[in-house]
Parts: C-alpha cells; structure tokens; sequence
C-alpha cells in the first residue's frame, strides 16, 4: 500500500517558510508539523524473503547449538514411589505411608549410561504436587523465619499457626510439609561422598532465615506433614528446609538434594539406599531420583532446541517459498495501479 | 431562538464501538473466572493433605472441599481481581492524552491550516472527536460564507432592459473552461475597484448613463439604490473615508455601488436621508440633495423585500421597493411588458452565471393615496398584537402598481481552491451536501462552480416552483395546499428512485445529483415520506438542498446520521448553521466574517472551506488510524499478559494463586508498555500529508472502518492467545529442569520473572512491528520500557530480599472476609 518509492526515506520539510514568520527549524516545529524524521520500514520482497532468510540462519544454528548442549548433559531419572513399596501393600499404599512400624527402607540401582563428570547434581522430583496453589504459596511468615518469634502476627501462616500458645516455628504449611526422603549413594563398595551443603540459594540462607532462629517447637501437633528438623541448628542452617521453601512454580518440579563430587564412569552401577518417609500417595504424586550433570545451558532440555530448529527451518521455507512466488510473479513497485480503489475500478 | 436545540455532547463512532470492546473483554473475563472458578471446585479434596483444605480456621473456607459451592463462588471473586489485568483502564487515559496532543498541538498548530490574511489558525474545541474526522462519509456545507467569501461586490446591473457590467465570473470561467472556450479579459485600467464594487462599464461610470437611452431609469437605478436601504454611514462625509454599517454584506454592496455611480449617500438622520447626486441636471454639478424618509417598510424573511416611502425637495412621494425578483414581479404595474421580459432573461442569465440578483422597482405617490395609507401604516404600527403580521398586511397595500427599474446582480466569490478540494473530497468517497437558502439556480450553478455537479450527472430536481403546485397555492388553502403537495413530492420522489434504481442496478450508469427545495423537503422530512428520500439521496453523488430553514438543515444531517449510521460532518459560518453543526457527529465552524456562533457551536474552527481537505484527509485520517492502532495495540497487550496468568491458573489447581508479583502486574501498565504506545499515537504515519492529499482515496479505509472491525480485533486476539501459550509453555517446559550454575533450581518468582521478561520485551518489540514509520522516539520509548523493567527488577529484587512477596494475598482473603460474615 505504501507509494513511497523508497525503503526508507526522510521526509523533507512540508512547509515552506510562511512570510513574516521566522523560520523554525526545531524539534518542536517539527513536532508539531508533524515533520520528525523517520524510517518507512516498506515489506518489499526484497526485505521479507531476507529476513525471514536471516531468522532461519540464526534459529538452525541456535537449534543446533542448544541441543548439542542439552545432549551432552547426562541425566539419570528414577521413579521409585511405587518400587519402593512392598509388594503385597502395593494395593493400600496409604497404609504402607502412614504406619511408622513398616520400615521405608529402600534400596534402588541406577546404571550411568554414560560417563558422569562431577558434579553430579542430586534432585528429588516431585509431580502433582501444588506448591503453587494459593492457600500453600502464602501460608508462611517471613517475618518469623528471619526475626524468630516476636510480636509478629503469625495469622498469614493459617491453619497451621500455633501449637499451644505460641506460633510455631517456622509456621505456616510449607515448613509444615517439608520433604523428608533420604537419599545415601554407594558405587560398588565405597560410599559416593554426597555434599549437602551450599544447596539453598544464597540469598536465601542470608537474607530470609535467621541465624538466630530455632526450630524449637515444630512438628509437634498432632497431625505430622513432612520431616522434622534439628532444634538446635538455626534455620538459616536448615539448607532442606531452605530449599524446599523457595516454592516451586508448577506441579512438577526438581529440588536440590546435594551433588556428588566424584566422576562417574559409563556403565558404573549406583546403589541408592534410600529412607521412603514422604507421603506422595495420598494425591497421586510421584517421586523420582534425578541425577544430572550440567552444561553452560543448564540441565537436560531438549525442548528449545527442537523448537529453534522447527522455527528456523519454518522461516527458511517461507523464504523459499516467497522468492519462488516473487521469481514467477514479479511487478513493479510504487505502482498506483495496484492499489485497491483502482484494482476495484478496473474490475468492475 | 426557534432553531435552537439542546446542545448534544458529542462521543465518537469509534469509542461507542470501543464500548462494545470493552464489554467483550467483561465477558471474556467472566468467561475465564467460570472457568478458573469450577475448575477450583473440582480440583479442592481432602486428598491434597499438605493444603489442610478441611481445616475450619477462620477464612478456611474459602478452599473447603465439603462446600464446593461456597469454593466457586469465592474463586470466582478472587480471580475476577486476579484476571482485571484484561481491562484496559489506562487506554482511556491513554488515548485521552494522544487526542489532546493530537488536537492542541497538531491541528492548532498546522502551518498548512493557518489563515495568514486574517491570521486564523485551526481550532480543535474538543479533542474527542480527532478519530471521527478519519471516517466522515457526508458532509453538509452551507453556501454562503462556507464555500463562497461571503465578501459581495456589485458586479453587474440590467437597468430598463440593458445589462451593464463587463466582469466574467469564476463560475462562467468554469462553465467555459468547461465547453472547451476561451474568455480573453480586457480589465481596463481606469477601473474602479473597492470592497464591495467590481463593476467596470465606461457607460454608466462619471456621469456616463446621461448619454444612454434610458437615463431616468438610470437616475431612479441609482437613487433607488442610495435611498432604499437601512444602511449607517459611519466616519468622514467625504467619499473615501467613509464607512457603511450595513445589516448585511448585500445593502453595503448596494449603497457602495451607488456612491460610486455618483449618488453619495453622506448622512442619516432619524427621519432624513442625504445624498450627494452628480451630474444630475448637467453633466459635473453636484449638489446635496436631502430627502424626507416617511416610511420603512423593512426587510424580513416572509416579505423577502424592502421598501422605503420618500418625499423629494420638491414635494414629489416616491415609493422604492428592492426585493427577490418573483416577489417583485407579482407586485408590477401592467404594461412595460417588453422590459419585464428582457430583465427576467438578464436575471435568469445572472443566476446562471452565480450572482445574487436582486429587483429595483419604483411608484410615485398621489397625496392623498398616501395619507390615507400613513394612516393604516400607523395604526398597524401601533397595534399591540400581531404587529409583525399587520404591518406586512399594510405594507401589501402600497407595494402594488409598481415599475421594475431593473436589476442587481452581486457576485459573492466562491474561496479560494473551494473546487479543487471538493474535488477531492469527492475522490476521498465522500458525499457532500450543499444546504443553502438561496434560489434553486443560484445553488445549481453554485453546484456546477464548485465542482459538485457536472453535466455528466443524472440531476434530479424537485421543485415547488411548478405551474401545478403554483395554481394550488394561488387558491390559498392552506390544507389543500399541503395534501397536494404532499403528493407531488411522493410522485416525484418515487419515480425519481425508480429510475436511480434503474441506473443504479445497471451499474455504468451516470453519476446522480439531486436538488430539492426547502418547501419540498418540508413534505419530504415527513415520515411517511422520510425513507425514500434516504433512499435516493443516499445513492446520489451530491445533494443541493435550497431555500432550507436553519431547522431544516439541522434535520436533513439528523436523518442521514439516524437513518443511514453514516459519519456526517456539517460545516458552515453563519448563526443559522448552528443547529446543523450540533446535529451532526462533527461540526465544524468557518471562523469568518459572520460572527462567531457557528465557531462556538462547532467541534473544529477552520478559516477557509480549502482546509477541509487537511483537516479530514490528513489529521482525521492519521488519528483514525492511530486511534485503532493504539486501541488494538492495548487489547493485545492486556489479553496476553493476562492469558499468561490464565494459563497458569490451570497449573495451580485453579487456585487464584498469581503468577506475576503485584509490582510486575500494577506497573506493566503504567511504566513497561506505556510510552511506546503514544508515541505510536502520536507519529505513526503510513503516507506522508502531500501522499494523503494526493490519493484521496486513502481516506476509504476510514470510511469503511477497516482497521477497527471485528476481524482486526480477532486477529489481535489470535496473536495474543499464540504469543501467550508460548510464552508460557516456552517459560514452564524450561523450568523443570533449569539450573543456574551451581545446580539450584528455581521457584515460583523466578519462573514469573522470566515470563514477565518474555511478556514485556515481546509486547514492545511487537509493537515496532505495527508501525509504519518509525522515529527516533519510537526507538527510545521502546528500549527505555524494556531498560525501565530491567532496571527495576534488578532493584526490586535487592530492596524485597529480605522478605518474600506475600503482603499482597491478605487482600485476597479481605475479599473472602467480606462474602463470608464472621
């Protein structure tokens, strides 16, 4: 539609100076003349076939690029929520849960497939499970976490607030619920060293749990969530509970558990001992073990990847398929004639 | 004050329609909480037991599994706030702020729109109305004054059957031009010319006419002229320096005229008129002649003419009567047969040249005749009731027997470029409509000067001035009158739609052109007869509406803006435009010598008609298409930050939970999209102005409306629902497995965060998309918005460490609290 000939243009002065008028030149004259300079970004063939062209030579590459760095990380998932039960209670796993006097003890054996560079990043994996839903994500006290008890209202950690007269510590249902599996690593015969510390973010241990505040009275009511914690160790030490305080943003999500700092070699055999403590049963969850390395992209995804390579392969043959369009069926641009009040006339 | 309506408050087309935009997006938005909210009474069960759903603390009811009910309800509420993000509230504020910039500081300020003679620039009196000017199919334009100067200038005279005057005018030039003919100009030097006179013949000019063959109808031309009127002299008695105060352009013209023919009318005084007459007895003698002014029969709209009763020095009574030529010639003595007919071609020769005409007649007076009329004249004077209605009775007594002198013609120019930019007007597929007062001809010829109307042009006319409906009216009455002409005017307006349909289904048919005068549109507006006549005006190419009422003209506009929900624009000078320009969507004043009314009623004040073409093609189009960018641009960008949040309701057990901190949502309006949009609103520009005004036709896709249909917004809100999902899933499907270097994984705000990102840079760079050109203030706005978040969340993130956001979710359960009593 556009009749400027063309693909950018600065548009000259309108107006001629008007008699006895000093002649404006500014920015404000042009302004309000309307006059700015400015580039007309035209869609000639020519700008079209080449950008869509120039998307596709950066989406394949970037495609490429991603995915060879998503497949370099290796990543061993295992579910064991259901191995980890005993056959015959398999059909009432809710039993199996809730009865302290059945052991959880768990043995699972992972095979590297390939071989594992150190660190080896340790996750659990949860599915199905709400950390984001409303009456979860705001049933805590940040107040609490960082200062300990003191007049602050508790009343955001509904229903879990108090036990006795005093607010428990920390409060609220996401301590409440704190993951509580244990997970001990051996390959072969000699036990992989698991380093637990320096899981949580930074910010987190410094700047939201206090260094002063003990777990004193948690996990004492009479219905029991999740995994206990130390009285004695201020929660700004209680990196599981940090961690698993950072609420995740979707139903299915991975929390840090530790890194293993050895190398693992290909076809190494891992033997998870593992305590089944955490009820994932009652809603359907599932549990699994992740073991990944990283690369500079991160974890193991190949959706990106994919998708660069769809995109930049998409845009390449819409180029194509509009510089074969453009080749058989070309015209003149700047051509009154084509546009739409006289396409009308000469049809009609 | 009987043409005066309430004043209406005008709103735009657009907006209206933007309403309906808005009340979708209410429907959506129910739409979405249904949704969320059944969703949430589903998903609530016991079986979630890190949630506590069955716990009864206070506000635990809100997720109770064992009232789901109660559950919907009140997720519904909360994500009613929760999803508001989907309406636009700042557009209003937004487009407020375009439009008033757009109107104080582009149409005030257009050097292409700015009077320099009278220094008048254009005036926007609203900034609500800029869009609408972008969509206007019909214009309604006076005549006088709107298209012509409304500057008269004695330009000829027929006097005892001999035309005098030697001037060509334009719309002659125009017919010539026109059939091919050349008119060569011989303007003699020693022409006069001063306002209100451009006539030029040597005959009549210095004492002359004494020498032509009828020079005491000459002389009783020009006394008639000097002493029939209500004209003020004002200033010096001397030629030069004096000054008319005229109630009227036309009488200054007139006694203008006289003086330059030598007959100086100096002074008045309550019951005397001077004049200084040359060359009356011999040729070069002056002499003041003072004449004894005994009666003013004036001038009103019924009469349509004026008389002045007068006694010579000599004793002689004169009775000199100017008036319309049709009322005139009704009131001649018989006999003098052969003048009357060579003055009707003259006046029918200056009506079709475009001149105002008027007729001069004169009657001497028997004494006694008069006496025993003063005596009437007096009483009706003096009568308390209906005084209005016996004066003209009594006037009727005297106006008879009369002899015509001749004939005025008075050319008031059309403005300058006035064809050229209804030329182009008419390119850009607008209709216009000529209502005017005066004669069918005049407006005809008017029509033909100004481009309006061609010799192409299949014209209809409908007339009252037809011998039938003329013998119906000479037997007065009245009830008749109005049921016979009520039927003429439907024959007519029948038969003329039948042949326009004929013409208008064969489809190489010629263009149509209807006139109708005022008496015919009376019958016409009837609503009976209301819908043929919308019918056939609405498939004409221009319409000339003559001798039409201020009332009428106000209820023409009115019925193509309610019959036919076209955009109509009224345009004139005058008081008695005014109800026309309220009437329509935009009304727009001529600032020019007719007061100031029309320009305080108006929504736009322009100084010439010319800048019409600027005002619609250029300012009205761009608004119109910055408007419908700027609206659609804001439905877009609300919808798929929105959507986000919607989908990720889905992933968060219909909860309500929200996906983006309060900060994000409350400020992605009002700092991270919001300049870059007005600056689109204010120079986004597809063609340059000259490219506007050189295709006209440009201006059709305002017409039409095609950047703000249902399809646009469709289009719209398909790129929303596709970005949205894969900013979304792109975020969501990343987020399991993402790390940062040292292996931790992410939570909730840092996924949001990274949504935000994708949403804002998005929405922005998008927006570079939509232009159609592009300044250096695009650029900065738009990486200024991106830079702002970045910027912000880069500070935000270290002054709310230290706490986590949750202070905003006790609203939420505020909300609870105020369903639920306690």
């Amino acid at each position: 539609m556009d009749l400027d000939s063309g693909t950018s243009s600065t548009v000259g002065a309108r107006v001629q100076a008007i008699p006895g008028r000093p002649a404006q030149h500014g920015a404000l004259y042009q302004f309000k003349q309307q006059n700015l300079p400015a580039c007309k970004p035209v869609l000639t063939p020519a700008t079209v076939i080449a950008s869509f062209l120039l998307m596709g030579f950066i989406f394949i590459p970037l495609g490429l690029i991603t995915l060879r760095a998503s497949n370099s990380v290796v990543e061993i998932v295992d579910r064991y929520d259901i191995e980890c039960i005993p056959e015959e209670l398999r059909s009432n796993k809710l039993l199996y849960i809730t009865d302290d006097s059945i052991s959880k003890n768990c043995s699972r054996f992972l095979k590297v497939p390939k071989s594992m560079r150190a660190p080896i990043y340790i996750y659990y994996q949860l599915d199905n499970y709400y950390q984001n839903h409303r009456r979860y994500v705001k049933s805590r006290n940040d107040k609490q976490l960082l200062h300990g008890l003191g007049d602050n209202s508790t009343s955001s950690c509904k229903p879990l607030e108090s036990s006795g007269d005093l607010p428990i510590v920390p409060c609220g249902l996401i301590a409440w619920s704190v993951f509580n599996d244990t997970f001990k690593f051996s390959s072969g015969s000699s036990e992989l060293k698991v380093n637990r510390k320096n899981i949580a973010w930074k910010s987190d241990r410094n700047h939201k749990f206090g260094k002063d505040v003990y777990p004193f009275n948690f996990q004492n009511g009479p219905l029991i969530g999740g995994g206990k914690l130390d009285p004695n160790t201020p929660l700004s030490d209680q990196e599981d509970l940090i961690v698993w305080m950072r609420t995740a943003a979707l139903p299915s999500f991975r929390k840090l558990y530790g890194r293993i700092e050895e190398d693992l070699d290909a076809d190494d055999v891992i033997v998870v001992q593992l305590m089944n403590n955490y009820n994932a049963y009652s809603f359907g969850g599932k549990k699994k073990l992740v073991l990944s390395t990283s690369s500079w992209l991160g974890g193991k995804n190949d959706f990106f990847g994919v998708a660069s390579l769809f995109i930049g392969t998409f845009c390449m043959l819409i180029s194509i398929v509009f510089l074969l369009l453009h080749v058989k069926n070309p015209r003149p641009y700047g051509d009154a004639m084509y546009t739409s009040w006289n396409k009308k006339s000469s049809s009609s | 004050m009987m043409n005066a309506m309430n004043v209406p408050s005008k709103r735009s087309t657009l907006e209206r329609k933007l309403d309906k935009l808005i009340l979708t997006l209410f429907a959506t938005l129910f739409v979405m909480c249904f949704i969320g909210a059944v969703g949430s009474a589903v998903f609530v069960n016991k079986k979630y037991f890190y949630l506590h759903l069955e716990s009864s603390e206070e506000g635990g009811a809100q997720f109770d599994p064992r009232n789901r009910f109660l559950v919907f309800l009140l997720t519904m509420f909360t994500l009613i706030t929760l999803y508001s993000t989907i309406i636009p509230i700042s557009l209003y504020v937004s487009i407020e702020m375009i439009k008033f910039i757009q109107s104080t500081q582009f149409i005030n300020k257009d050097l292409h729109m700015y009077h320099l003679e009278t220094n008048t620039p254009a005036l926007a009196r609203t900034s609500n109305l800029n869009e609408e000017l972008g969509q206007v199919e019909y214009i309604f334009s006076d005549k006088t004054g709107t298209l012509t100067r409304n500057l008269m200038e004695f330009f000829k005279c027929s006097i005892g059957g001999e035309v005098y005057g030697t001037g060509v005018t334009e719309i002659e030039r125009g017919i010539a031009e026109r059939s091919g003919k050349k008119i060569e100009e011989n303007i003699s030097s020693n022409a006069v010319r001063e306002k209100g006179f451009n006539f030029d013949d040597p005959r009549l000019m210095r004492g002359a006419w004494r020498n032509e063959p009828n020079p005491d109808n000459c002389k009783e031309f020009f006394r008639c002229l000097a002493i029939c009127h209500t004209v003020l002299p004002e200033g010096d008695e001397s030629p030069e320096k004096i000054k008319y105060q005229a109630a009227s352009p036309d009488e200054a013209a007139l006694v203008i005229a006289a003086k330059n023919f030598g007959f100086f009318f100096y002074r008045r005084t309550p019951t005397m008129i001077y004049v200084r007459e040359s060359h009356v007895e011999k040729m070069g003698k002056i002499q003041d002649v003072p004449y004894e002014i005994l009666n003013v029969l004036e001038f009103n709209s019924t009469r349509k003419r004026q008389s002045v009763v007068c006694r010579y020095p000599d004793g002689r009574l004169v009775l000199y009567c100017k008036g319309a030529d049709t009322v005139i010639y009704e009131r001649l003595a018989d006999g003098n047969n052969d003048i009357k007919k060579v003055t009707r071609e003259h006046l029918e020769q200056f009506g079709s040249s475009g001149l105002r005409t008027l007729c001069l007649a004169y009657k001497e007076l028997h004494p006694d005749v008069y006496e025993s009329w003063n005596e009437k004249f007096i009483q009706a004077k003096s009568s308390l009731r209906d005084r209005e209605r016996k004066l003209d009775e009594v006037a009727e007594l005297i106006e008879h027997d009369l002899i015509l002198i001749g004939s005025t013609a008075i050319e008031d120019k059309l403005q300058e470029g006035v064809p050229a930019c209804i030329e182009t007007l008419k390119r850009a597929g607008i209709k216009i409509w000529v209502l005017t007062g005066d004669k069918i001809e005049t407006a005809i010829n008017i029509g033909y000067a100004c481009n309006l109307i061609n010799n192409e042009m299949k014209q209809f006319i409908i007339s009252s001035e037809t011998d039938a409906i003329r013998e119906v009216e000479e037997r007065g009455d009245q009830i008749e009158i109005a049921r016979f002409m009520k039927e003429e005017v439907k024959k007519e307006l029948k038969s003329c739609l039948e042949e326009a349909q004929s013409y208008f289904s064969s489809l190489s048919g010629p263009k149509l052109a209807l006139v109708i005068d005022g008496k015919c549109l009376m019958y016409a507006l009837d609503p009976s007869l209301r819908v043929m006549l919308l019918n056939l005006s609405l498939n004409c190419h221009a319409v000339v509406c003559c001798r039409v009422s201020p009332l009428q003209k106000a209820q023409v506009t009115s019925l193509v803006k309610k019959g036919a929900q076209k955009i109509t624009l009224s345009i004139g000078d005058g008081a008695n435009d005014v109800s026309m320009i309220q009437a329509a969507h935009v009304g727009v004043g001529i600032s020019g010598l007719e007061g100031m009314q029309a320009v305080m009623a108006s929504d736009f004040a322009i100084a010439q008609f010319r800048y019409l073409a600027d005002l619609l093609l250029v300012h009205g189009r761009w608004s119109y298409l910055r408007i419908c960018k700027v609206v659609t641009y804001f439905f877009y960008k609300n919808l798929t930050f929105t959507l986000t949040q919607f989908w990720f309701t889905f992933q968060a057990g219909f909860s309500g939970q929200r996906f983006y901190d309060d900060w994000f949502q409350s400020l992605y309006n009002v700092i991270f999209t919001a300049l870059p949009v007005i600056i689109v609103g204010l120079f986004d520009k597809d063609v340059s102005a000259s490219l506007s005004k050189k295709y006209p036709e440009l201006y059709m896709e305002g017409i039409r409306n095609v950047f703000f249909k249902w399809r646009v917004v469709a289009i719209w809100a398909f790129f929303s629902l596709y970005q949205s999902l894969i900013f979304y899933y792109f975020v969501s499907s990343s987020s399991l497995s993402g790390k940062n270097s040292a292996g931790k994984t992410f939570g909730l705000w840092d996924v949001s965060t990274m949504a935000f990102t994708c949403v804002v840079v998005t929405v922005n760079l998008r927006l570079l998309m939509i232009c159609n050109s592009i300044t250096r203030w695009h650029y900065i706005s738009v990486g200024g918005s991106i830079l702002a978040w970045f910027i912000f969340i880069f500070l935000y993130s270290g002054i709310s460490t230290p706490y986590d956001r949750q202070v905003s979710f006790s609203l939420h359960s505020e909300a609870g609290n105020l369903i639920i009593p306690r």
